[in-house]
């Protein structure tokens, strides 16, 4: 992550930028600490195995959080990863019955279809992202159950499954290598592509962005795409392991990315964020309930620990967190606007 | 801008949506889309077997109830710009659960526990999001987490019998229709006549419609967003409890679709996802035209995922439609 592009784009709250910058980073190491640590005091052994098992779900969900944080970057929301993530699986699966390929290919092909038509509500007619996608979410939630007959899916291609399950290195899979892969890809566009700036230039400042000519619609359309397409790649590649799709896989993996997307310094706030904060945060995360595993803890620990961070990280990135302790110096400041939570805004609606 | 027009419009009049009628294209492009709607309800109601029927109205207001008394406490949250609460649903069965445990120590005691526990949840989660300006979904996310742990912790996944208490009035029916229906329509009314008509109401909207200005202007804005949700979580608490007095044993399962059911109804209604434009009344529609069509759906034998993938759609569109609408009305 790189300190002179992230400043760039916003320098509001410098305190909790800072806090930001280096938050993945340290949680990832004292989770690590965490990892190796804890189980010794209930006489248990982090195995190699675990931290293969933390791939495993890092690969699925990480992509998730990958899709929902570049959203969150470009200062949109997706809730329609959710949908993806269900609908896609069920695609993959209902036809790789006939041919396994044409499955993957038309899975694929219809997270495309469904990002580029949320990105093009989003960018040309100026919508606020939420709506639509909790619109999308909903619909193909009814879909999937709809094609599912409200019942899970087995995929009779189970050695699909065993190839992409079976260890690489010890620790990795050739699922969780495409997943790394994945985000090897979106880093480098990111990182040395003028995409990767637009990106964070119209999630930083919108208007700024059109009107110094960043063709605003087109990088939207290709973020939700994006989006929609990994999350969708995490899924099916899921279901192949599982050689099952769910009809209705829930609210985690969404839950999951936003908390992978929010420990990894992303912040609602628009044009910060990186990717490799993405993977660290959902590293971390999926090490987490591995350990949570590893220790044979009931899942609540695991729903209050996770919750705990996630409203304790938002608070410490909050932006009006700084600007709070400003005005408690010079009042005046913190009183008059200087406060503003652009989170809750789209910026383009008033035109 | 028009920000600024609509804003003093509404310090001015007491009644924002109403005066707007009939000046702004964009709410007349609504009422167009509305007849729409209605006409195809009415088609339907025309060509489906059982759906003009005094017993399906009845299931129509029934179905509408729970989802709708939680949407008019949601709306305020959403007038006053701070979106919804994605973890709606987890303390719909947190305060099922509290509310069918604490029966125990009497009827009264655990309506008014209850309705305290509901009311607490959401005013600490709006009291985090109003003064530091957190984003709401990601503290409600969290949130709903924690409630979960909380209760996974306290009573590992099992189901909460009622202790011996009487609880059969809560679904006893009166007049024909269960005490849900005029416990939804006397929320409705309290929480529209509030929205429109106290100082905080406008104060709300104001909030909602522009929240630079409303600072900038002295408004108590983190009072303000506290407010709304503390009138959000007794409205769920109100409906948790109508819940457990319906379903009899709870457990979080109860939580079922309702986060979204409510963004649904609030969205479908035509409030404005950034806040500021909309009403309670808009929401009760919205809720209302939801139920309708998912029974009209069901009685055409429509499968579950069916009724949810029209559910979906409605939003979309509705969403789309009423944009494209005010957006005009803004350019022109």
């Amino acid at each position: 992550m790189s300190v002179h592009e992230a400043s760039a784009a916003k320098r509001r709250t410098p305190v909790s930028r800072r806090v930001q910058m280096v938050m993945p980073s340290v949680l990832l190491a004292a989770m690590l600490v965490t990892f190796l640590v804890l189980p010794q005091f209930s006489n248990r052994e982090p195995s190699i195995f675990n931290v293969y098992n933390a791939f495993q779900l890092w690969a699925a969900y990480g992509l998730v959080a990958l899709g929902v944080g570049l959203t969150m970057i470009a200062r949109e929301f997706d809730f329609g990863v959710l949908g993806v993530f269900a609908f896609c699986p069920m695609i993959a699966v209902k036809l790789g019955e006939y041919d396994t390929l044409l499955g993957f290919v038309v899975a694929i092909a219809v997270a495309a279809a469904v990002g580029f038509l949320q990105g093009f509500l989003v960018a040309r007619l100026r919508l606020h992202s939420m709506p639509v996608t909790l619109g999308f979410y909903i619909a193909l939630l009814g879909a999937t159950i709809t094609i599912s007959n409200s019942q899970s899916v087995s995929f009779s291609n189970l050695d699909l499954g065993f190839a992409l399950d079976a260890d690489m290195f010890e620790i990795l899979s050739w699922r969780s290598i495409i997943a790394i892969a994945v985000f090897a890809l979106v880093f480098l566009v990111m990182r040395y592509t003028p995409l990767g700036r637009d990106i964070r230039a119209i999630g930083g400042d919108r208007r700024a962005s059109r009107m110094v000519g960043v063709e605003v619609d087109r990088v939207l359309i290709i973020v939700f795409m994006t989006s929609a397409v990994c999350s969708a790649l995490g899924g099916v590649l899921l279901a192949y392991s599982f050689a099952t799709a769910l009809s209705d896989p829930g609210l985690t993996p969404l839950k999951f990315a936003v908390t992978a997307a929010i420990l990894g310094g992303v912040s609602l706030v628009g044009g910060i964020g990186s990717v490799v904060g993405i993977a660290i945060g959902a590293l971390t995360l999926s090490l987490l309930q591995e350990l949570f595993s590893i220790l044979a803890a009931p899942t609540y620990v695991s729903s209050l620990v996770t919750g705990a961070l996630l409203v304790l990280a938002t608070i410490v990135a909050a932006p009006g967190l700084a600007a709070r302790y400003k005005s408690f110096r010079s009042p005046r400041a913190g009183s008059t606007g200087a406060v503003a939570a652009p989170s809750r805004r789209l910026p383009d609606t008033s035109q | 801008m028009t920000d600024i027009n609509t804003i003093t419009g509404n310090a001015a009049s007491p009644s924002p949506a109403r005066r707007g009628a009939l000046q702004n294209p964009a709410t007349v492009a609504m009422y167009a889309f509305m007849a729409v709607v209605a006409v195809l309800v009415l088609v339907g109601a025309f060509t489906t077997q059982g759906f003009l029927t005094t017993g399906n109205f009845r299931s129509i207001l029934t179905a509408t109830a729970f989802v709708g008394i939680m949407a008019v406490g949601s709306t305020v949250i959403m007038l006053g710009g701070s979106l919804f609460s994605v973890s709606l649903g987890m303390t719909t069965a947190v305060t099922s659960i509290l509310f069918m445990y604490t029966l125990r120590f009497g009827l009264v005691p655990a309506v008014v526990v209850t309705l305290l526990a509901g009311t607490l949840i959401f005013t600490i989660q709006g009291a985090v999001i109003g003064s530091i300006g957190a984003n709401p979904i990601i503290v409600t996310i969290g949130a709903g987490a924690i409630q979960e742990g909380i209760i996974g912790w306290l009573s590992p996944g099992d189901i909460v019998p009622p202790a011996g208490a009487n609880i059969d009035f809560l679904a006893q029916p009166i007049l024909g229709l269960p005490p849900s229906v005029y416990v939804f329509l006397a929320v409705a009314i309290v929480a529209d006549l509030c929205m429109r008509h106290t100082r905080s109401g406008l104060e709300i909207y104001m909030l909602g419609e522009n929240q630079p200005a409303a600072r900038a202007a002295g408004l108590p804005v983190a009072k303000l967003t506290t407010a709304a949700f503390a009138v959000a979580g007794l409205c769920v608490a109100i409906a948790g409890i109508l819940i457990a007095g319906f379903a009899r044993n709870v457990n979080l399962q109860v939580q079922g679709t309702y986060t979204f059911d409510v963004i649904a109804a609030i969205l479908v209604g035509g409030t404005a996802v950034t806040g500021g434009r909309g009403s309670v009344g808009r929401t009760v529609i919205g809720a209302l035209i939801i139920a309708t069509i998912t029974d009209m759906l069901l009685l055409q034998g429509a499968s579950t995922g069916m009724q949810i993938l029209v559910k979906g759609l409605i939003v979309i569109v509705v969403v789309v439609l009423l944009h494209l609408a005010r957006h005009e009305g803004r350019m022109s």
